[in-house]
């Protein structure tokens, strides 16, 4: 192979890798789907929905009514863990307490001393926020609102999956916009919405519900 | 020079470039966007959603008039403030001034927390520390002579606060408390309440057969000019049965060029004018029409024709508001002519009208100050709002008589001139983190809460106050009140439970807390307009910097001036046959020297102002006040000397000037392509007598296709068309959303807009509610401009740091601008006609830009909207060659981008931006998208209701904040919108109309009355 030859190959190979490089990047083909990072407190779902059947809006409860779903205030969590806390004698029939997990929300409300024994609960005015990783967000030219969605209907774990069973939440979805429009398009099926979200039964009686499509005009989302 | 040495490629080298290239590839693949943390409230405030907004009513503080606005907070900060409906002042509309005051609250240079003087510099410092040092120098002050040498400066402002100041300092036993307004026509409030026995009397401009304005510039800053430009565009919407509006003065200011004839006359002459007039109506002590040519250098027949028609028109309107030295003898004489004329009562209206005002002092007040301060008379001075320092004439020696203050305290917020010259700030609130009330009119209080959190280590100047009070008995016992909160809620007549309720809406009933001041007796004399020189220098408040304070906000800065259309720059107004005998180009530096003083600055050329005049205006010229404001242009009081007007006010035409070509020149950093309108017919209108004849005005231009503004559900453009089968593929089947049949209903609505040109003024107060709304950056700081020839800057470094070099480049990114087109007066001796054009997208049924879009980042939306989808955009800038209206605008630079050098919106001003619209980044075509979010909230919240969106549910922006109701925002295709009955006007003209482009802004002609007309 000449000097030359090889050049033009070198470049022309070059020039194909860039391309690939520029098009993985623009069609926006990259998804954090799977991302599971550790969070501060190992808050775990499972416990509070799946054993307590706590509804997903008691702590994420602004989703049926803005954009954002909304995050439990610290007061949330200690509504009830200002009485739940800590070790304490195993109940019959009532599952252990995560109380590494509880450890780690009362580092964000309460005092301990110097040997890490807990103290009291301080005043609300002097907890401090807990940094939660943030796991879904779609980029910010998309406007997605949440109400929309659970106001048709559409259950949460259709797009959040499994998250009653999920010890570390994940990504479950790829949130890219040909998942968006697919289901904008083809139509929201609420028996397989049901289904996802464990109910059977409504699953099997919403069988034959048309399926409920959406606009999918670009300015409906992007703006 | 020796030959690089020659290399091969190896297969080895090869497969590390791919490989490499490789690794780059799957990093930008697979990388995860920046991890961000979501973090929660502590415990949830009760009433409040997450990504909901919430509405505040409070009080705006950006000029005495104290209109009410409503602020929309979102997660805690309030990101827009809109008119407050139910105000009596400004019935929901928000000046540009208004609008911007979000930008004062979050100015990245205000103030972090308090400061003490170390040395030549402020230091931060502790509240504990600053209010210690500040206790224990009026304790000094108090032991060297009873506490008589403690002044209090406050910028005057509607409401309680100056008689609660003024109560603290009788308390103590200190001084003086002056309210400073260096923009207040105190000249004019004399007059009123020597003639008609109140400061501002209500005008009914609607109630007039004839407006003649004596330099009263009604529209931008004369009194409330929100609430004067509502009445006036009502006044004006009456079409053929509107008032015709003479404008008798030296300069066309904006209030001006929206009068039907202009009389040109010297500066100083405008008494003889009144006289005139006033003689004219049967009033005592007028003077003759042969006098007042003479005096104007107006023509006896023009004047001796306006005081016939002032004759005949009852009832009439004239106002008196110049600035000149007998400025108070104007307004005294335009008084006793609408009392001749029979006026009183009828357009002016003297048992309503502004309240709260009194009590203000203007620069002559100040002067007074400083020559106590000179004589060494005041111990302790404090400062609030004010700003002296820059507002008031050299020759008065303010700033030399802080000098020689041993201890100054500043309440400011930002870091003007005054307070870098304190010893101690105390920075207070901003308006919309503070208590306090105001009197918009007599009997009704506007109250003023705070809409959210302190963005700052700030605190409210009236419980620092209280909290000095509190260290001694005296002060204590008379100054009892808790905060300031508690003070104005004490206040409140009927209770604290009822002020919460009326929180609600911002407005109760009441008064607030007056200032015992002396009403000042009118001055029957007036020094002459004096000096050497050729020319009359006009200085002129600038319509959204005032006398200053705006300068510091950079909506502000950028807001082409209503009138020159320049922005982020001084200029010397000057008449194109006085620049012609001089020898001055436009841009030419131009010397204005007064005994007082000299400025300089590139020269505009502008017919409406009279030939022996020249004019600058306030508001730039700034030696501090923060990143916006440093050192963009000249301050013009730098020409002005000590001559007041009979109010105490600043007389800003005091003087005659010489006028001379400067070394250097500057270009123009102005918004305008040209003046004038090369018979294209983008600003239309029709004389009241066409109107009335049934004519449509000028050429209109006929074209193939249907009726000019015939809005059917079904769209024009192709690929509507298309769908729709008019040129569609027959075989296809599904129309998609674009078919009228559709399911999701999208092409049966028609989102259109009307802009009334009879009622626009230019004012340009949508252009700034549109920055706000949209997240448009800013782009003339000077930290902003790129050089084109990167190594031949100054700095070497590629940056053009003259103000507005962005702009300069035609880089400005108002998606909404104010068109301004001159009509007549080529000769420059001629009267013209001026003629406003908002101009912003026309969502195009047959949109040109549309089709030469390589990658669809801009289509049509079956709803009618011309959508620009910024994620699909490469900047390829196709579409900005093809729009005939211009109305596309590039971010060339990543104006959004927070890592970029030109990025617009430093820390904490972000925290303003609107969280319903994209932040665009570098590379994107970016347009007026018909506030398309307004559009989808309002989509979520009817169908949250589970209903409709009801007609004129909601608004644009723009359509939102207009003082003059000029913009009607709606669905076309529905009758039940106001939109879809305002398109059927006879006056409805599209711009462009003949290129097919079946627009969504549909403009009414203006309709003008000029002089002999069928009145």
């Amino acid at each position: 192979m000449s000097r030359r030859r090889s050049w033009a190959l070198a470049s022309g190979f070059f020039a194909i890798a860039v391309a690939a490089l520029g098009l993985s990047a623009y069609s926006g083909a990259s998804s954090s789907q799977g991302f599971a990072p550790e969070q501060p407190v190992n808050f775990p779902h499972p416990r509070h929905v799946k054993q307590l059947g706590m509804n997903c809006l008691y702590c994420h409860y602004a989703a049926n009514k803005s954009p954002d779903p909304g995050l439990p205030a610290v007061g949330t969590c200690m509504g009830c863990h200002s009485l739940v806390a800590g070790p304490r004698q195993p109940i019959e029939g009532v599952a252990d307490r995560d109380t590494a997990a509880i450890t780690q929300l009362y580092r964000y409300v309460a005092t301990f001393d110097s040997s890490g024994r807990r103290g009291a609960i301080k005043p609300a005015d002097q907890w401090s926020a807990i940094p939660w990783v943030r796991i879904h967000k779609v980029p910010e030219y998309v406007h997605f609102p949440h109400m929309r969605h659970v106001n048709a209907g559409v259950t949460c774990q259709t797009c959040h999956g499994p998250v009653p069973e999920m010890q570390r939440v994940y990504q479950y979805s790829s949130l890219n916009m040909g998942w968006c429009v697919n289901c904008h398009v083809q139509g929201y099926k609420l028996a397989d919405g049901l289904l996802a979200a464990g109910d059977t039964a409504g699953a099997r009686a919403a069988a034959n519900v048309e399926p409920k499509k959406a606009r999918y005009d670009c300015a409906v989302c992007h703006y | 020079m020796s030959q690089p040495p020659k290399t091969a490629v190896k297969r080895r080298d090869f497969l590390k470039v791919l490989g490499s290239t490789g690794a780059a590839a799957t990093a930008v693949g697979c990388s995860q966007e920046r991890v961000e943390q979501l973090i929660p409230y502590l415990v949830s405030p009760d009433h409040t959603v997450p990504g909901v907004s919430t509405n505040y009513a409070t009080v705006c503080r950006e000029c005495a008039a104290a209109c009410g606005v409503i602020a929309e907070v979102r997660d805690g900060r309030a990101i827009k403030l809109e008119g407050n409906p139910d105000h009596p002042v400004n019935h929901g509309a928000l000046c540009a001034k208004g609008q911007s005051a979000l930008q004062g609250l979050y100015n990245p240079d205000r103030y972090r927390g308090p400061m003490i003087r170390q040395g030549d510099a402020l230091a931060p410092a502790t509240w504990e520390a600053a209010l210690t040092l500040v206790r224990q120098r009026l304790d000094e002050a108090r032991a060297a002579n009873g506490g008589g040498g403690v002044r209090f400066v406050s910028q005057h402002e509607n409401g309680s606060f100056g008689a609660f100041v003024d109560q603290w300092m009788s308390a103590g036993g200190f001084g003086a408390h002056v309210a400073y307004d260096p923009e207040a026509d105190l000249a004019a409030r004399a007059a009123n309440q020597a003639e008609y026995g109140t400061p501002w009397p209500a005008l009914d401009f609607s109630a007039a057969r004839l407006i003649v304005s004596i330099g009263a510039d009604f529209l931008d800053g004369w009194g409330a000019s929100v609430a004067h430009q509502l009445s006036f565009a009502d006044a004006r919407a009456k079409l053929g049965d509107a008032p015709r509006f003479v404008y008798v003065g030296a300069r066309r200011s904006l209030t001006g060029l929206n009068a039907d004839e202009w009389l040109a006359c010297r500066p100083g002459s405008e008494l003889a004018i009144a006289n005139a007039l006033l003689a004219a109506v049967g009033g005592a002590g007028g003077g003759t029409i042969a006098e007042a040519a003479a005096a104007s250098g107006v023509s006896e027949a023009s004047l001796q024709r306006l005081a016939d028609e002032l004759r005949a028109a009852t009832p009439s309107l004239v106002l008196g508001g110049v600035k000149t030295p007998d400025a108070h003898l104007v307004a005294q004489a335009a008084a006793r002519i609408n009392r001749a004329a029979g006026n009183v009562g009828v357009t002016i209206k003297p048992d309503a009208g502004l309240a709260g005002i009194g009590g203000a002092v203007g620069a002559q007040a100040m002067a007074a100050l400083a020559t106590e301060m000179n004589a060494d008379a005041v111990r302790v001075l404090f400062v609030r709002g004010a700003n002296p320092v820059h507002s008031v004439p050299k020759a008065a020696l303010f700033a030399e008589g802080m000098a020689k203050v041993p201890f100054k305290v500043s309440f400011s917020s930002y870091p003007d001139e005054t307070s870098e010259l304190c010893d101690v700030v105390l920075p207070d609130h901003h308006g919309l983190e503070s208590w306090g009330d105001s009197e918009p009119v007599r009997g009704t209080l506007g109250l003023q809460q705070p809409v959210m959190d302190p963005v700052f280590n700030t605190r409210s100047t009236g419980d620092v106050l209280l909290d000095l009070a509190r260290s001694n008995g005296a002060m204590a016992s008379r100054m009892p009140w808790a905060t300031y909160r508690d003070f104005i809620m004490s206040r409140y007549p009927t209770g604290r439970g009822a002020f919460t309720e009326a929180l609600a809406k911002g407005l109760g009933q009441g008064s607030s807390l007056a200032r015992t001041v002396a009403t000042p007796t009118l001055a029957s004399t007036a020094t002459a307009i004096a000096g050497d020189g050729e020319f009359f220098l006009v200085v002129h408040p600038s319509p959204a910097l005032g006398a200053g304070a705006g300068a510091n906000k950079p909506w502000l800065q950028e807001l082409p001036d209503p009138v020159s259309k320049i922005a982020w720059q001084s200029w010397v107004e000057i008449h194109p046959s006085t620049a012609a005998r001089l020898g001055i180009a436009p841009g030419d530096h131009v010397t204005v020297t007064t005994a007082a003083g000299s400025v300089t600055a590139p020269a505009y050329l502008y017919l409406g102002i009279q030939p022996e005049t020249v004019a600058v205006a306030l508001g730039q010229g700034h030696a501090a006040y923060g990143r916006y404001a440093q050192g963009i242009g000249v301050n013009a009081v730098d020409a002005l000397g000590a001559a007041y007007d009979g109010g105490g006010a600043l007389a800003l035409s005091q003087a005659k000037a010489q006028v001379a070509k400067a070394a250097g020149h500057s270009r123009l950093v102005t918004v305008e392509g040209s003046a004038r309108q090369h018979g294209r017919g983008i600003a239309r209108a029709l004389t009241a007598a066409q109107l009335a004849a049934g004519e449509t005005g000028e050429a209109h231009h006929e074209f193939i296709g249907d009726a000019s503004h015939e809005f059917l559900p079904g769209l024009r453009a192709p690929v509507a068309n298309d769908a729709q089968g008019d040129m569609g593929s027959q075989g296809s089947n599904d129309k998609g959303m674009y078919a009228p049949d559709h399911w999701s209903g999208m092409a049966s609505r028609r989102w259109a807009m009307t802009i009334d040109l009879a009622r626009c003024t230019g004012c340009s107060a949508c252009v700034t509610a549109c920055y706000a709304e949209n997240n448009i950056p800013t782009v003339g700081a000077r930290w902003q401009g790129r050089s084109l020839r990167p190594f031949h800057t100054a700095d070497g470094a590629g940056w053009d740091t003259t103000p507005g070099a962005n702009i300069l480049k035609g880089r400005e990114m108002a998606w909404l601008r104010i068109e301004r087109y001159f009509e007549g007066g080529e000769d420059g001796a001629s009267d013209f006609e001026t003629r406003f054009l908002p101009m912003l997208c026309q969502h195009c049924g047959n949109a040109p830009c549309e089709s030469v879009c390589p990658v669809f980042a801009t289509y049509h939306a079956p709803d009618g909207l011309n959508v620009q989808v910024y994620n699909r955009c490469v900047g390829t800038r196709y579409c900005s060659n093809g729009c005939p209206y211009k109305v596309r605008y590039f971010n060339w630079h990543g104006y959004g981008e927070v890592d970029r050098r030109q990025y617009a919106f430093p820390e904490p001003l972000h925290l303003q931006l609107n969280p319903d619209v994209t932040v665009r980044g570098k590379g994107v075509m970016e347009k007026c998208s018909f506030c398309v979010q307004r559009i989808r909230d309002a989509e979520n919240v009817a169908k949250l209701e589970n209903r409709e969106v009801q007609p004129d549910e909601f608004t644009t922006a723009c359509a939102q904040a207009c003082p003059s109701r000029a913009i009607t925002f709606g669905d076309a295709a529905n009758e039940a919108w106001s939109v879809a009955r305002q398109v059927d006007d006879p006056r409805a003209y599209h711009v462009f109309e003949e290129l097919n482009t079946f627009t969504a802004v549909v403009y009414l002609q203006k309709v003008n009355h000029p002089a002999g007309g069928t009145r």
